[in-house]
């Protein structure tokens, strides 16, 4: 149970029961002392006997009654004085109750406030902010405490940095790498029939119509891989923020299907009257996106799978091909950018499926067999 | 009016105190029945002492030091203060007689008796009379009563009665209409 509080409320109570509990247990015993004393004193009588005595002769009666005066007022004072004790015992407890929590309280406050600009910190850390320091101020050991954690602090932003730096390389080494490789595949076979072109001009003009349309086709259909591959590239690096609206996506993956049934065996099994809340646009890339990439992994006149399907309060989308499956070693960086097992592509699709996916609050997931097909599954959140 | 919010403070604190952490009993005195009547030159107040007397009094009267209750009474018209009395009952004890004597200001009362609860008992009543002016009209009266440092002589020592009260002192007020005789 005390566990669930932190290490300041646990000392806390452990001085007001320790030390509190035992200046209380000390006043009951003092003050049952006390009240034993007064009793004794009450029973004290003498003067009824002193009375008595003054019948006999005028002096011993004045004796007597200076006596008893004496008596009763020492009994009276010794009374007050007890009482008195008794309340300024009471009085001078509650005043070092109260004060002594009182700075105990600020004491332990003071002494945990390092710890808690400690824990923000680390938050702050684990959070990406390595460029956070505290102020080396306070006890020798919590000063030393402070020092270490902002070395800590500046080597981890140290090392951040030249991880980006090493990062950004990376990347632009890939991107480069693959760049040099998307352009080059095209420009291959344009060069082969402008060369096929000018060999015939040189060698044999007045034939060169033969070969002409074949040529242009090869030279267009190039020019056009290379547009397509721009507009990967400008799609993935436009991912906007989201216009959701809510959408029935049932409804939605018909109209993107159909164009597709005309070449393929799509197989639709999907619940009507779900909907969701999805920008339409992006519902469109990660749909088509997934689909061509069932389609490059299947043979001709294999089926493809979608199923629409409500589970709890999700919407959940599954398209399934029967193709060639990726290998499990790949399976963890199929959502990377530019990674690509196909000869053709340029590994952006399923990472712009990622990104479009996290930048609307939905989940992608694959499962995937080598020669038995992979299945990619969408979760949405119901509307 | 620092003084009075440093007593109220002070009477806060000790009675807190008490509560928590003494085992005095004291007493807790308490101004009840306040009742004036007016004749044609003259303003009476009388009431009762409730609770003031209970514990430790009898030992301290039969000391034989004579014991003071001190009445203090303030008659005001709006913010105007029309008159300040300051009236006392006094206890005095002979253990030679075992006799109490009580003398009452105010009326001039004396009382004698064996019995310290009839003594108590009278001690416990009060009524004072003041003359008053023609031009008073509705006036407030409060009384407030309050214990002396008393000197043993015997035992040559000073010491706060109002400590029996619990540094409390008990008032009442009441509001008076002196154009109609009561």
């Amino acid at each position: 149970m005390i566990n669930k509080f932190g290490m300041r409320t646990q000392i806390i109570v452990l001085f007001l029961i320790v030390s509190i509990g035992g200046l209380v247990i000390l006043n009951y015993v003092f003050q049952a002392k006390q009240k034993d004393i007064q009793s004794a004193l009450q029973d004290m009588e003498l003067t009824n006997e002193l009375r008595e005595i003054r019948l006999y002769s005028e002096e011993d009666s004045l004796k007597a009654e200076a006596l008893m005066r004496d008596f009763n007022a020492a009994k009276a004072v010794m009374n007050i004085a007890l009482n008195d004790s008794q309340v300024v015992t009471s009085v001078v407890l509650l005043l070092v109750i109260v004060l002594s929590s009182t700075v105990f309280i600020v004491v332990i406050f003071r002494l945990s406030k390092p710890l808690r600009d400690l824990k923000h910190a680390t938050e702050q850390i684990r959070e990406g902010n390595f460029s956070v320091h505290l102020p080396e101020t306070g006890l020798p050991e919590m000063r030393e405490l402070k020092s270490s954690f902002n070395m800590m602090s500046r080597e981890l932003e140290e090392t951040q940095t030249r991880l980006l730096v090493a990062e950004k390389e990376l990347i632009w080494k890939d991107l480069s790498r693959i760049l040099a490789h998307e352009i080059k595949n095209p420009l291959t076979p344009i060069q082969l029939a402008i060369q096929r072109l000018e060999e015939r001009l040189e060698t044999n003009p007045d034939t060169i119509k033969e070969i002409l349309p074949e040529s242009v086709s090869i030279i267009t259909q190039e020019i056009e891989n290379l547009r397509l591959l721009a507009q990967d590239f400008s799609n993935y690096a436009k991912v906007n923020q989201p216009n959701t609206e809510v959408i029935n996506p049932a409804l939605t993956i018909r109209e993107i299907v159909k164009s597709y049934c005309q070449d393929y065996e799509i197989k639709l099994d999907l619940t009507e009257n779900l909907q969701i809340k999805f920008d339409k646009t992006h519902f469109y890339q990660v749909l088509t996106n997934i689909i061509q990439n069932a389609i490059d992994a299947s043979e001709s006149g294999e089926p493809i799978d979608i199923r629409l399907f409500g589970e709890k309060s999700f919407v959940v989308l599954c398209i399934e091909d029967h193709g060639s499956g990726i290998d499990k070693k790949d399976l963890p960086r199929i959502f990377e950018p530019y990674f690509s097992k196909k000869t053709k592509g340029t590994g952006l699709g399923l990472a712009l499926v990622k990104k479009l996916c996290e930048a609307n609050g939905a989940i992608v997931r694959v499962k995937s067999e080598v020669n038995k097909g992979t299945e990619f599954t969408v979760i949405f959140e119901g509307v | 009016m620092f003084e009075a919010l440093g007593s109220r403070v002070m009477t806060g604190v000790v009675s807190l105190a008490m509560l928590l952490f003494s085992s005095f009993e004291g007493n807790d005195p308490k101004m009840t029945n306040l009742r004036y009547r007016n004749s044609d030159s003259f303003l009476y107040v009388s009431g009762v002492l409730e609770n003031a007397f209970d514990n430790d009094f009898s030992t301290i009267f039969a000391s034989g030091t004579p014991i003071s209750v001190i009445y203090e009474m303030d008659v005001r018209q709006g913010t105007m203060a029309l008159a300040k009395n300051t009236f006392r009952h006094t206890v005095n004890y002979n253990p030679a007689t075992g006799i109490y004597d009580l003398k009452k200001d105010g009326r001039g009362e004396i009382y004698h008796s064996e019995s310290v609860q009839d003594i108590l008992s009278q001690l416990s009543h009060f009524e004072f009379g003041i003359p008053y002016q023609s031009s008073w009209k509705k006036v407030q009266i409060r009384i407030e009563a309050r214990l002396p440092k008393v000197h043993f002589n015997t035992a040559n020592k000073e010491v706060d009665l109002m400590l029996l009260w619990k540094y409390k002192k008990p008032s009442a007020k009441i509001n008076a209409d002196l154009r109609k005789p009561e």
